[in-house]
């Protein structure tokens, strides 16, 4: 088995330095220098082989110190309960939640598909050894920070240093559950995709967490001491029977289908969005239309795409119009909250730079135009010629500055009216700059994708993302987003700002991508 | 008309792909393109189709003994693996082909002769593509190619995927098309080279060469053509 796990481990590393070589490849400019023979150099590959290492000892410590700190350390301070056995109480019955959630051996991993799938390495020593690995990382891991942060609630050092071996008991108590349910049903599912009973289960545990010291009812270290006697002796149990279990080969060839593991990887698009795309078509070929050309390509797209399009868009409408109508209610009924509100919205108009670039469906749609329909008609030439793809870039702006405007509408004219309501503004054109704004900002995010969409096809033809100056975009447009947020600025400035912006944006790309997407627009090879 | 095709040089960073391509392919002709895994067969289609820039020659349609640039609309490639947009119904996909290339089809047909053509039943019309199989998905791409009517069509291992009926119905569409046409076609299975093109082409080593039949029968060119391949 130590062997099986030796070859796990150096496989692990080798693809590690191998993705690490790639991304250095997918960097612009530097991607040219690189030569393919990169993946042989051997200084190289140590020095990302060193990396590799660095980040797995690194790993072990990270997720462990942000969730002590953040899910069990800081909400200390919400509860007057004691705080030593408040700590105890919140590590407990997160550890339920999470024991459920996250088994390790459950977990389609790539690691697991390339070995036990491709590779045919024996699945229950692979899938043991990695996983009695996983513990040993899980014990070490938390060790330290249960003894820092607990020593600093005051817990008994005892309790600092069993919680780790209670994690532990946990999770061999909850995979020796599914393997004997397993063995049972003959049914194993990835645990990525939880079941709505194992949702309950991990909401009831949550509010047991975090609501119970609120009522000032918490476990102390009495409770505790049965508790972990109860999972110690039940854990061992456990291990013995994990131990044993034969068929870890036939579980995993249930759970490492190609789309759980795909799944993973949201980024990089693949397969599972390819397949998640595919499921947005509406099977109803009662969806016709009466255009012709592009026009009626277009339309049948929009219309074999309502999921995604307008239905989502519908769905946002309303939320956002229950939010500005609770504003009115409020406004109306509460003197402070009508001044504060009145306050925030002559200088928060940034703010929603950020707002209007979260709702903006412009960047799933153009995924979704390319997986299920630009994926496919690129491969015919006719479809590339500069009629034809300015005719639907055309017909694609129309449909997507006018999908985003709904919103846009409600949110500008919401924003007007919410000023008017909370005591309106010395200078009435800002009723004007503010509606505006808001149509411009959204104008802007519809252009913005769908142009570097055409300008920068970032797919190739399995559906891979290719580009990194797509991503390198798409991570700017949320930082200045983002950034947008920290700005504080009058209506009047800020408004006419954008506005210009906007427009001075919109006609530039346009005319870019009316001069550059007849040749931009492409499959990547 | 001709499709000459000059000096055309590809490389990826060291590796000299197609080394120095020369070839004229004549119009009324299927040209057989046979050679070795990893030979640069798909290389060669992707430049002739712009997917991929070329790094030296160039290649023109010779027409009438003008030279003039090959045109998206020129050119028609099926692929391998077929791609058909998936939201559409077949009758839609065509009807769209139809109205965009307009101005090219002569004597156009109605959607139901163009299925009927190619043999696809009356059932399966109004189905999403994405219902359809992968044999059937070929079909498509096919017929939306022959539609376009374009003056080259590259295809690449079209035939692998249809049954053997189907197959030998393409073959015969294939040889009714031709007179209009220039169909370069890929494929590793040396019979149906032998049995559907016109010439024989390989490309080994980055270069493109003939096999001339002469006076072989069909055993000794079968010999000279993996003898050719053989070559190092």
């Amino acid at each position: 088995m130590i062997e099986t796990f030796i070859t796990s481990f150096k496989l692990q590393n080798t693809y590690r330095t191998n993705s690490i070589i790639y991304s250095l490849k997918q960097l612009p400019l530097i991607k040219r220098i690189l030569p393919n023979s990169l993946y042989k150099n051997k200084g190289l590959k140590i020095f990302a082989g060193i990396i590799s290492i660095l980040w797995e000892i690194i790993n072990i410590f990270i997720g462990k110190v942000i969730y002590v700190a953040t899910m069990i350390f800081m909400a200390l301070s919400w509860y007057k309960t004691n705080q030593a056995d408040t700590f105890i109480h919140l590590f407990v019955f997160l550890t339920l939640a999470g024991g459920i959630l996250n088994t390790y051996m459950l977990n389609p991993t790539k690691d697991k598909y390339y070995a036990i799938i491709l590779m045919n390495i024996n699945a229950r020593e692979y899938g043991l050894s990695n996983y009695y690995y996983q513990l040993i990382k899980l014990v070490v891991g938390f060790l330290p920070f249960t003894i820092l942060f607990g020593m600093i609630a005051g817990v008994p050092l005892w309790i600092q240093i069993s919680i780790p071996f209670f994690v532990l008991a946990i999770k061999l108590i909850v995979m020796n559950y599914m393997i004997y349910k397993f063995k049972n049903t003959n049914k194993a599912t990835s645990e990525n995709l939880p079941t709505k009973i194992v949702w309950s289960f991990v909401g009831v545990c949550l509010l047991l967490t975090y609501v119970l010291p609120f009522l000032g009812i918490t476990i102390n270290s009495t409770i505790f001491l049965c508790v972990l006697i109860t999972a110690v002796i039940l854990g061992m149990y456990s291990l013995i029977k994990i131990h044993h279990f034969k068929e870890y080969r036939k579980m995993y060839k249930q759970i490492l289908t190609e789309s759980n593991v795909y799944m993973q990887e949201k980024a990089s698009g693949t397969q599972a969005i390819k397949d998640n795309s595919l499921k947005q078509i509406e099977l109803d070929t009662k969806y016709t239309s009466n255009k012709t050309g592009f026009a009626y390509f277009h339309d049948l797209f929009v219309k074999r795409h309502r999921k995604i399009l307008t239905e989502a868009v519908k769905k946002q409408s309303v939320v956002i119009l229950v939010i500005i109508i609770a504003m009115i209610i409020g406004i109306s009924v509460n003197d402070t909250f009508k001044s504060k509100t009145n306050e925030i919205l002559l200088v928060y108009l940034p703010y929603f730079v950020f707002i209007m670039y979260l709702i903006n469906r412009s960047s799933s749609v153009t995924q979704a135009m390319f997986m299920n329909c630009d994926h496919s008609m690129l491969t015919y030439r006719i479809y590339r010629t500069p009629k034809v793809i300015l005719g639907i870039f055309k017909e694609r702006l129309k449909t997507l500055i006018t999908i985003n405007l709904l919103p846009a509408f409600l949110i500008g004219g919401g924003l007007a009216l919410l000023l008017y309501l909370s005591g309106g503004t010395d200078n009435p054109i800002n009723y004007a700059i503010l509606f505006v704004s808001i149509i411009a900002m959204s104008i802007f995010f519809s252009v913005h994708y769908l142009v570097m969409y055409y300008l920068l096809q970032p797919y190739n033809i399995s559906t891979e993302m290719k580009s990194s100056t797509y991503k390198g975009v798409q991570g700017l447009t949320y930082i200045v987003s983002w950034y947008m947020i920290q700005i504080k600025m009058p209506i009047f400035g800020f408004g006419i700002a954008t506005i210009v912006f906007c427009i001075a944006y919109s006609l530039i790309s346009l005319f870019l991508a009316y001069k550059y997407a007849p040749k931009t627009f492409k499959l990547r090879i | 008309m001709k499709l000459v095709v000059k000096n055309l040089k590809k490389n990826f960073e060291k590796k000299e792909v197609l080394k120095d391509i020369n070839f004229k392919f004549e119009k009324g002709k299927i040209y057989g393109l046979l050679g070795r895994n990893g030979a640069g067969k798909t290389t060669f289609f992707n430049c002739l189709n712009e997917d991929i820039e070329i790094d030296a020659g160039e290649f023109f349609i010779e027409d009438n003994g003008k030279q003039r640039k090959m045109e998206s609309e020129d050119i028609g490639y099926v692929l391998s693996t077929p791609n058909v947009p998936e939201f559409l119904t077949a009758r839609e996909f065509l009807k769209f082909f139809i109205d965009i290339n307009k101005k090219r089809i002569k004597n156009e047909k109605t959607i139901d002769e163009y299925f009927d053509f190619m043999k696809i039943e009356k059932e399966d019309r109004d189905k999403l593509l994405k219902d359809y199989s992968h044999g059937m998905k070929n079909k498509m791409q096919m017929l939306v190619n022959i539609i376009a009517n374009p003056n080259v069509l590259l295809l690449d291992e079209p035939l692998t995927s249809f049954d053997v009926v189907v197959a030998e119905e393409m073959k015969q569409m294939l040889r009714e098309i031709k007179k209009d046409h220039i169909i370069i076609f890929s494929t590793h299975i040396m019979e149906l080279a032998l049995d559907l093109c016109d010439e024989i082409v390989i490309l080994n080593k980055g270069i493109l060469e003939e096999i001339d039949k002469n006076n072989l029968n069909n055993e000794q060119f079968k010999n000279k053509i993996i003898e050719a391949l053989k070559e190092e």
